[in-house]
C-alpha cells in the first residue's frame, strides 16, 4: 500500500503544477541531475538542500499539508483528479464525492503513528518516514524533480507564514517549514469523509513582517465610529463573523495603579499620544496595546526616515559577479580587424604640417612673433571732423555749474551761515539743500582741511552720468515782461471814472440792491432793502423823493429810457410799481408821463387784463392805485407772480420786461405800458432765467439762463442763437449799444465778452475779480464798460468795437474803483453808467450809492 | 482707408525699451550692461508719458532709447566681453587642472578691450571732447592720490592705474604751463578749481575746461562707493584724456608722451619731471616717438637707479637747480633754469601757434620761492602757467646765494615775525606773500599790492577770496545755449538796422538798463540789461554805448535823482498798478508762466538782498568794534 500511495500522490501534484509536456523528460532524470538543476531556482533550492537530509516523504507531507490548509487548492486538486481518469479509478473506489489528499494523509498519519496524537512528536514521524520508503528512491527522485515547478501559491503561504515573508536563512532552512509533518495539529473527524479524520491546527501566530501581521486587526466592523457599540456587550466581529466581546475594563483607579506599577506604562502613553494612527486598532479592540521594544525601534526608524528593518545594511559591499579579478574577459567583443588608420600616420596631417613648415622656412610665418600693437594713442581728430547732425534724442549731460564764492575757503563773512541758517541747513534733507556743504572761513590756506565728501560727490556725479534718466526741458529764457500784452496806456483812453464824487447815504445802512439813472441824467433812483425807493439829486446827493412800497426789499428800479417821459419802474415781491416824481419834473414831461401811464385805464379799464388776441397772462393784473397814492406819484401797479428780480426797458419806453426767477414758466414777462398788457413770450423756458435784455435796435431779445445766453427773434418768434458762455452761473448781462457785442458776468468770478458776429463762444473770458460778479454794464455813449463784484471793487474797462468786421474789439483794463465796504460778504451790488457823461453810479451792500466821476 | 494704427507699434512704445528688456535683448549680465552704458555713454531717458512707453504698465522702470540698445548689439566691445568670459573660463579650467603652461599661454593671448573707437564715436570733434573734459580731469585728479584699497576688503585700485592718472594730470599741467592756458584759479573748501582755455581747432574757437583738484589729504571713502563703477569711468576717462593730450601736444609740435625724467620724478618733482621734445619737422611723429620711448625705458631707469644709489648724501640739495644744466640744449625745460631766459624769450616766435596776451604771463619777471608748507603741486603749476619761475628748498636759510638773489617773491603760509623775515631776507628785495595772493592776482590778471597792510603778508588777515565764476550761468546746458544763440541771431537778422536806429534808445530805456547804469560794476545787473536789450533786438555795440551814456549821466546828476525821488516813487507805484491792469488780459497759461518767472526772480533777488543786508550788518558791527 505505501508504494502505491506514494506513487499516486506525487503524480497528482505534478499534474497540477506542470504542463504535460514537461513531465516525461523530468521523470527520466536521475536524482543527481535534479539536484544540479535545483540550484537555479530559489524555491527549488530548498528542496534540493532538503533532499539529502530528509526523506522524500518530507515533500509529500509538504504537499499534503498545503492541501489541508487551503480549501481552494483542495477544489483545484479535485478538478485535477477528474482530469486524470487513469489515476482516479482507484480513488473513486474510496469515495465518490471525491476526497482530497489531506484526508488521505490524515488517514496515513493516523495509521502510521496512532500513538502520537499529541502535537509534540514531529521528530518521531520524520524518523519513521525514511524507513517506510527506502526502496522507492528512484520514483521519489523523479517526483522531486517534478516538484521544482510546483505552483507557487502553496509555497508562498507557508513561507510567509513561517518566516514572515523573508527569504529563508539560517535555522529556518533546517527544514522546519511546517509543523504538519510533526503532527502538531489536532485530529478531528473529517466533515467530508465519513469516519475520516482531519488535522486541525492552531492559528498561526504571525510574526512581524508577515502579511497578516499588518492585518492583525481582527475587528471587521470597518471604519465606523466605535461609539456605536457603546451600548452593546461586544465591540465588533472577527473575520469569522463571531462577536468580539468587550474586554474587561478597569476603572480609573485601576488605570492609575497600572501606571504606577507598570514601568512600561509610558509606552502605552506614548502609543496614545505620539502615534495616534496606531490607536485606531486599539479603539476597535477597546484595549491598550503595549508596544514592544522592537516596535518602538521600528517607529523610531520610521521617524528618522530610515529603513524600518534593523538588519538592513544600506552599504553592502558589492559582489563582483562579472568584473574584478578572475573575471577578465579573454575574448574580444568584435572580431573586426584593426583598421589601417590606427597605425598609419595621416597623410593629410602630414601635408598640413609640411605646409606650415615650408611657410616657416620661407619666412612667411614667424613663430612666436609678438603681435603688432596699435599705438596706444594716435591722432583721432583732424580738422575736418564734423559733428553729428543734431538729433532730438541726443541729450548730453549737463555740466556741473562753476563754484560760487560761497564755496571759497575764505569767503566774505556774509556768506557764512548764521545760527538760523545753520539749523535750517542741518534739518534739511540732503537733496533739498541749496548748497551741499556748510560755508566755512579759514584765515589761512594751511588751515583748510580735506573735504570729506569729495569721493562721494565724484561717485554721485558718475552715477548721475550713467543712471539718471535724462529728458529735454525747454527753459524759457525770456523776460517775463514780454508775456504781458502790449496795450495802450490808460492815460490815452481818458475820460473814465477815477474817483468817487458823490455818496448817497441810506439810513441804517440798508443794502441798496438796485440803482438807476434817469434818461436825462438828473436823478438817481435807488431801491434798498427797507422797501423804500429813493430819488436823489445826481449832482449834490440830496434825497428828493421817496416811495415806501412796503413790499419787502426793493429788487429792481429802472428809469424809462424815454427822455420825454419820466417813469420809474420798481419791483418788490409780487408787484411792479410804475412811479413818477411829478413834482420834480417839468410840466410838459409830467403831462406826457401821465398820458402814457393812464391812457389804457381810460380806454378800457374794466377789461385790461384780457382784451388782445395775443397770449395774455391772467395773473398779471394792472391796478390803478388810490387817489392818494397817485398824488404821491405811484401811478400804476402791476401784480405779477413771484418776485421780479430784474426790470429792463425797451429803448422806446413803451415795453418793459421783468424776470421773476421763482415764477416757473411765467418768469419772463413783457409788459406794454400804453395798453396795460402783459404777455409771456415763452411757454416754457429751458433752465432758470437769470437776466433778459432787449436788443438795442432790432426786435431781438436776450435771455440768460444759468449757463447759456439765448437770442430770440420776437417778431419771428424763434431762437436765433445760443451762446455758450462756459460759465457756471450767470449773474448779469449787458448788450453793447451797437448790438453786436455782449458782456456776461458770472458768480464764478468771470466776465465773458461775446462778439455775436464772431462765434457763439466768448471772444475773451477775463478773470480778475476775487469774488462773484454782481453787475456788468456798457456805457451808452463812451467805449467803456464796468463790472461790479462782491470783492467791493469796480473794474473799469475800455472796450472799443470797430466797425471793421475783421478787427477784434479792443479791451483795455483801465481802473479799479474801490470804496464800497464789504458787508456780510457782499460788496457792490449794482452799477449804472450816466447816460451822457463818463460817470458811474454804483450801489453797495454797505448802504451807499456812489457816483464815480473822472 | 487709412492704415489701422496698432497699439505699441509706434511712438513712445517703440522708442523706449526698459532695462530688463535691454538685458534680455543683449543677453548680457547687469554688470556688463553697466560697463557698456558707461563706456558707450548710454543713459536712461525720461519719456514724456511713462505709461505709453511701458506698453500700458505703470510699474517703475528705467527706459532706454531703443536705438541705443540696437546699436549696442553689434558693439565690438560686447564681443570682447564675451571673449573675455570664455577666456576666464578657460583660464580657470587650466588653473584648476594644474596645466600651468596652458594657463600661461592663455594669459598671453588674453583679449584686451581697447576704447579708442569709443572716443572717436562719442566725441566726433575735438571740441566736443574738450567740452566733456571737466569730469575726466576731476576724476583723474582724485585717483592720482587714492590708496590701493580705498575701501578695505573691496575692489582694489591697481597702482598702475593710480600712476597713470598722476601721469596724465601732470602731462595736462605741463601742456597748460607751456601754452599759458590757465585762466582761473579758485581755492575752495573742496579743493582747487582751475580753468584752462583750450583751443578747439584751427578756427580759433576755445573751450574752457574746468577741473577740481582735491586738497592733498587722505580721502575719506564711504563704504558704499562702488569702485567698479568708478574704475570703469576711469578707463574711459584715461583713454579720452590721453587722446586729447596727444592732440594738444601734437598741435604744439611736441612729442607725446613726453619723456619722464626719472631722477626728477624720484626727487618728488611735480610737473617739472617731464622733458618736452619738439617733433622733428620732416620725420614722421610715430617713429621718433617709439625711439624716444625705447630710449627711456631701460637704460634710463638703470642709470637713474644708480644715480640715486650714489646720491644718498644729496637729499637736502636742490635737484631742480642742478639737473637742468645736464639737459640737452634743444629740450624745452620748464624746471627753473635761470640761464635760459633768453632762449625762452626766443621760443614763442616759432612754437606757439596762437599769440598769447601778456596777461597770461603775469608773473614772467618774477621768481617765487615756495616755502615748505605751501603745496608745490598747486603753486608751482599756477605760477609757471602764468609765466613765473619757481624755486623750492627745505628752508630759506640754506638757499644758494645766487638763487636767493634772483628770488622776488616768497610764498609763505605761516605767520613769521617781521624781524625773522628781515633777518632771512638780508639785503635781498623780497616780497613776502601768502598763497592766496597768487590766486587773486591770476584771476584779476594784475599784480595786487602785497605789502604790509594789504593782508597778503604772512600772518596777515587775508581779504576774502572770491570765486572768479560769480555771475556766470547757474546750469550750463549746451543744447540750450545753442538754441538761445540761434534764436538770438535769427532775431538779429530779422530786425533791420534802420529800425534799430530809430527806436533803439527807446527800447533801451528799460528798468534793468537803468539799474545797470546806476551800478555798472554789478555784472549781474549789466548781464540782465544786456539780455533784455538783446531780446528787444538791439545789438551789443549799441547797448554798450547806451549803457555808458546812461551811467555817465547818472554819475553827473545824483542830486537830481534824489530830488525826484518822491514823484518817481509815485510814478513807479502807478506804473506797477498799470502793469497789474494789463495782466488781466493775459491768458491763463501765460499768467501762470509769468507767475513762475516772477517767483524765481524774486527768490534770486531775495537771496541777493539777504546777502547784502547781512553784509551791511557785519560792516556796522565791525565799525562799532573799531570805534571801541
Amino acid at each position: 500500500m505505501p508504494p502505491k500511495k506514494t506513487n499516486q500522490r506525487p503524480q497528482r501534484v505534478v499534474q497540477s503544477a506542470k504542463p504535460a509536456a514537461a513531465r516525461k523528460p523530468a521523470a527520466k532524470r536521475s536524482r543527481e541531475e535534479d539536484r544540479e538543476e535545483s540550484t537555479y531556482a530559489g524555491e527549488t533550492l530548498l528542496n534540493g538542500k532538503l533532499a539529502p537530509e530528509e526523506d522524500d516523504e518530507d515533500d509529500e507531507d509538504f504537499e499534503i499539508d498545503t492541501g489541508s490548509s487551503n480549501g481552494d487548492l483542495e477544489d483545484f486538486l479535485d478538478r485535477e483528479a477528474l482530469d486524470s481518469p487513469a489515476d482516479d479509478e482507484e480513488d473513486e473506489g474510496d469515495d465518490d464525492e471525491g476526497y482530497n489528499t489531506s484526508d488521505i494523509e490524515a488517514m496515513e498519519d493516523a495509521s502510521d503513528d496512532e500513538g502520537d496524537l499529541d502535537d509534540t512528536s514531529s521528530v518521531a514521524s520524520s524518523s519513521v518516514a525514511p524507513s517506510t520508503v527506502p526502496d522507492s528512491n528512484l520514483t521519489l527522485d523523479q517526483l522531486i524533480a517534478r516538484h521544482t515547478y510546483k505552483p507557487d501559491e502553496n509555497m508562498d503561504i507557508h513561507v510567509s507564514a513561517a518566516t514572515g515573508g523573508r527569504p529563508l536563512v539560517g535555522d529556518e532552512k533546517s527544514g522546519k517549514f511546517s509543523s504538519a509533518k510533526e503532527g502538531t495539529g489536532r485530529l478531528v473527524p473529517s466533515k467530508f469523509v465519513k469516519g475520516g479524520m482531519t488535522r486541525e491546527y492552531e492559528d498561526i501566530e504571525a510574526g512581524y513582517g508577515s502579511e497578516s501581521s499588518t492585518e492583525e486587526n481582527t475587528n471587521t466592523i470597518g471604519n465606523v465610529p466605535i461609539e456605536w457599540y457603546d451600548d452593546l456587550p461586544h465591540i465588533g466581529y472577527d473575520v469569522n463573523g463571531r462577536k468580539i466581546m468587550r474586554p474587561a475594563k478597569g476603572d480609573e483607579l485601576d488605570k492609575f495603579l497600572a501606571t504606577v506599577e507598570d514601568p512600561d506604562s509610558w509606552q502605552v502613553a506614548l502609543h496614545i499620544t505620539r502615534l495616534p494612527e496606531l490607536t485606531f486598532s486599539d479603539k476597535l479592540l477597546q484595549q491598550q496595546v503595549q508596544l514592544s521594544d522592537r516596535e518602538l525601534d521600528i517607529i523610531r526608524r520610521l521617524q528618522n526616515a530610515e529603513n524600518p528593518d534593523a538588519d538592513y545594511d544600506p552599504y553592502q559591499s558589492t559582489i563582483e559577479w562579472f568584473t574584478g579579478k578572475g573575471n577578465e574577459m579573454t575574448m574580444p567583443l568584435s572580431a573586426a580587424p584593426e583598421p589601417k588608420r590606427r597605425f598609419v600616420p595621416s597623410k593629410w596631417e602630414h601635408k598640413k604640417v609640411m605646409k606650415i613648415v615650408r611657410a616657416i622656412r620661407e619666412g612667411r610665418i614667424v613663430p612666436n612673433k609678438p603681435a603688432v600693437e596699435k599705438p596706444k594713442v594716435y591722432g583721432i581728430w583732424s580738422n575736418d571732423d564734423v559733428e553729428n547732425p543734431p538729433h532730438a534724442m541726443y541729450m548730453p549731460a549737463p555740466q556741473i555749474p562753476p563754484p560760487k564764492t560761497v564755496e571759497s575757503y575764505n569767503p566774505p563773512e556774509e556768506y557764512l551761515f548764521d545760527e538760523e541758517e545753520r539749523r535750517e541747513w542741518e534739518q534739511q534733507e540732503k537733496e533739498d539743500r541749496k548748497v551741499d556743504f556748510m560755508p566755512q572761513k579759514h584765515d589761512a590756506l594751511r588751515r583748510v582741511p580735506g573735504y570729506e565728501h569729495f569721493v562721494q560727490e565724484r561717485f554721485e556725479r558718475c552715477l548721475d552720468l550713467y543712471l539718471a534718466p535724462r529728458t529735454r526741458k525747454v527753459k524759457l529764457n525770456i523776460d517775463p515782461e514780454s508775456l504781458v500784452p502790449k496795450l495802450p496806456s490808460p492815460k490815452e483812453l481818458r475820460p473814465f471814472p477815477t474817483n468817487c464824487a458823490v455818496q448817497y447815504r441810506h439810513p441804517a445802512n440798508s443794502r441798496v440792491r438796485c440803482v438807476s439813472v434817469d434818461a436825462r441824467g438828473e436823478w438817481v433812483a435807488s431801491g434798498s432793502e427797507d422797501g423804500i425807493v429813493r430819488v436823489w439829486d445826481l449832482g449834490n446827493g440830496r434825497e428828493v423823493w421817496r416811495w415806501n412800497l412796503k413790499g419787502g426789499p426793493v429788487q429792481a428800479v429802472e428809469w424809462s429810457p424815454n427822455k420825454e417821459e419820466c417813469i420809474l419802474s420798481a419791483a418788490v415781491a409780487g408787484r411792479i410799481y410804475l412811479l413818477a416824481p411829478l413834482a420834480l419834473i417839468s410840466p410838459h414831461v409830467a403831462q406826457a408821463t401821465l398820458t402814457h401811464l393812464n391812457t389804457a385805464f381810460s380806454s378800457s379799464s374794466a377789461s385790461t387784463s384780457n382784451t388782445a388776441g395775443k397770449p395774455q397772462v391772467p395773473d398779471a393784473k394792472w391796478v390803478r392805485p388810490s387817489e392818494d397814492e397817485r398824488d404821491r406819484g405811484m401811478m400804476v401797479i402791476v401784480e405779477v407772480q413771484g418776485t421780479p428780480k430784474q426790470l429792463t426797458w425797451h429803448r422806446k419806453g413803451d415795453y418793459f420786461a421783468s424776470v421773476a426767477v421763482d415764477a416757473s414758466n411765467k418768469s419772463v414777462l413783457i409788459h406794454q405800458l400804453s395798453k396795460h398788457q402783459t404777455q409771456s413770450p415763452f411757454k416754457r423756458t429751458k433752465g432758470a432765467v437769470q437776466r433778459v435784455a432787449f436788443h438795442p435796435h432790432k426786435p431781438h431779445f436776450f435771455v440768460a439762463t444759468q449757463r447759456y445766453v439765448r437770442l430770440y427773434d420776437l417778431v419771428g418768434q424763434q431762437l436765433i442763437k445760443t451762446l455758450m458762455t462756459g460759465l457756471k452761473w450767470i449773474s448779469s448781462l449787458d448788450v453793447h449799444p451797437l448790438g453786436d457785442n455782449l458782456i456776461v458776468g458770472s458768480y464764478d468770478k468771470k466776465l465773458c465778452w461775446f462778439d455775436l458776429d464772431l462765434s457763439t463762444k466768448p471772444y475773451k473770458t477775463l478773470r480778475y475779480h476775487t469774488k462773484a460778479l454782481r453787475a456788468v454794464a456798457y456805457h451808452r455813449a463812451y467805449p467803456l464798460f464796468a463790472s461790479a463784484s462782491d470783492d467791493g471793487s469796480i473794474q473799469i474797462f475800455h472796450g472799443t468795437v470797430y466797425s471793421d468786421l475783421m478787427q477784434n474789439p479792443l479791451i483795455v483794463p483801465l481802473k479799479v474803483l474801490r470804496g464800497h465796504q464789504i458787508t456780510d460778504g457782499l460788496g457792490v451790488l449794482d452799477l449804472r453808467w450816466h447816460p451822457t457823461k463818463p460817470w458811474l453810479i454804483s450801489s453797495g451792500a454797505d448802504g451807499e450809492v456812489r457816483l464815480w466821476s473822472s | 482707408m487709412a492704415k489701422i494704427k496698432r497699439r505699441g507699434e509706434s511712438g513712445a512704445a517703440k522708442n523706449y525699451i526698459t532695462r530688463t528688456q535691454a538685458l534680455k535683448k543683449l543677453q548680457i549680465s547687469l554688470s556688463d550692461f553697466r560697463r557698456l552704458c558707461i563706456l558707450k555713454g548710454i543713459y536712461p531717458r525720461e519719456p514724456t508719458n511713462k505709461k505709453k512707453a511701458n506698453k500700458g504698465s505703470s510699474a517703475p522702470a528705467s527706459f532706454y532709447y531703443s536705438k541705443d540698445i540696437l546699436y549696442l548689439l553689434h558693439e565690438p566691445l560686447l564681443q570682447k566681453f564675451r571673449e573675455h568670459k570664455t577666456f576666464a573660463k578657460k583660464l580657470a579650467r587650466a588653473l584648476g587642472r594644474g596645466e600651468w603652461a596652458l594657463a600661461a599661454g592663455l594669459e598671453e593671448r588674453k583679449p584686451l578691450a581697447r576704447l579708442d573707437h569709443l572716443v572717436k564715436e562719442r566725441y566726433p570733434t575735438f571740441k566736443q571732447a574738450l567740452q566733456d573734459l571737466n569730469d575726466p580731469l576731476s576724476l583723474l585728479c582724485l585717483f592720482e592720490r587714492l590708496p590701493r584699497d580705498p575701501v578695505p576688503g573691496k575692489t582694489q585700485v591697481p597702482p598702475e592705474i593710480t600712476a597713470e592718472c598722476g601721469k596724465l594730470v601732470a602731462e595736462w599741467k605741463v601742456w597748460a604751463i607751456r601754452t599759458h592756458a590757465l585762466r582761473k584759479v579758485f581755492l575752495s573748501i573742496k579743493g582747487v578749481y582751475y580753468e584752462c582755455e583750450v583751443p578747439a581747432g584751427r578756427s580759433g574757437e576755445t573751450v574752457n575746461v574746468r577741473w577740481l583738484e582735491p586738497w592733498e589729504f587722505k580721502q575719506t571713502v564711504p563704504a558704499d562707493v562702488d569702485f567698479r563703477i568708478l574704475l570703469t569711468f576711469l578707463d574711459l576717462y584715461r583713454t579720452l584724456t590721453s587722446f586729447v593730450l596727444f592732440k594738444l601736444y601734437t598741435d604744439e609740435n611736441l612729442v607725446y608722451p613726453p619723456q619722464l625724467d626719472v631722477k626728477l620724478d624720484e626727487a618728488g618733482q611735480g610737473v617739472g619731471k617731464f622733458k618736452l621734445v619738439e617733433r622733428a619737422p620732416e620725420v614722421e611723429a610715430a617713429p621718433a616717438e617709439t625711439k624716444d620711448g625705447k630710449r627711456i625705458t631701460k637704460k634710463d631707469v638703470k642709470k637713474s637707479i644708480k644715480s640715486i644709489a650714489h646720491a644718498g648724501t644729496a637729499e637736502g640739495m636742490e635737484v631742480d637747480e642742478e639737473v637742468p644744466e645736464v639737459k640737452e640744449e634743444q629740450d624745452e625745460e620748464f624746471v627753473y633754469h635761470p640761464s635760459k631766459n633768453d632762449e625762452e624769450a626766443a621760443d614763442p616766435a616759432n612754437a606757439p601757434p596762437t599769440p598769447r596776451l601778456p596777461d597770461y604771463t603775469l608773473f614772467s619777471p618774477y621768481t617765487f620761492y615756495l616755502s615748505r608748507e605751501t603745496s608745490s603741486r598747486t603753486w608751482e603749476f599756477v605760477i609757471r602757467a602764468f609765466g613765473g619761475k619757481v624755486v623750492t628748498a627745505d628752508s630759506i636759510a640754506t638757499l644758494d646765494p645766487t638763487v636767493a638773489s634772483q628770488i622776488t617773491h616768497i610764498l609763505l603760509d605761516r605767520p613769521m615775525e617781521p624781524a625773522v623775515m628781515r633777518k632771512l631776507q638780508g639785503d635781498h628785495k623780497w616780497t613776502w606773500v601768502q598763497p592766496q595772493w597768487v590766486a587773486d592776482c591770476a584771476n584779476l590778471r594784475r599784480l595786487l599790492p602785497a605789502g604790509e597792510g594789504s593782508g597778503y603778508e604772512p600772518g596777515g588777515t587775508l581779504p576774502p577770496h572770491v570765486s572768479p565764476w560769480d555771475g556766470e550761468g547757474v546750469n550750463d546746458r549746451p543744447w540750450l545755449g545753442v538754441e538761445a544763440r540761434a534764436a538770438a541771431t535769427a532775431e538779429d537778422e530779422e530786425s533791420g538796422d534802420e529800425e534799430m536806429a530809430v527806436d533803439g534808445s527807446e527800447v533801451l530805456d528799460t528798468p534793468a538798463m537803468r539799474a545797470a547804469a546806476e551800478n555798472p560794476a554789478d555784472s549781474t545787473l549789466v548781464h540782465q540789461a544786456e539780455l533784455e536789450a538783446e531780446a528787444s533786438g538791439v545789438d551789443h555795440a549799441a547797448f554798450k554805448k547806451h549803457l555808458a551814456q546812461l551811467s555817465k549821466s547818472r554819475a553827473e546828476g545824483p542830486a537830481d535823482t534824489k530830488k525826484n525821488k518822491k514823484p518817481a516813487a509815485a510814478a513807479a507805484a502807478a506804473a506797477a498798478a498799470e502793469e497789474d491792469q494789463r495782466k488781466i488780459m493775459m491768458t491763463g497759461k501765460k499768467q501762470r508762466l509769468y507767475e513762475k518767472m516772477q517767483y524765481s526772480n524774486n527768490e534770486r533777488r531775495q537771496e541777493a538782498d539777504k546777502l547784502e543786508s547781512k553784509r551791511q550788518a557785519i560792516e556796522k558791527r565791525k565799525k562799532k568794534e573799531g570805534k571801541k
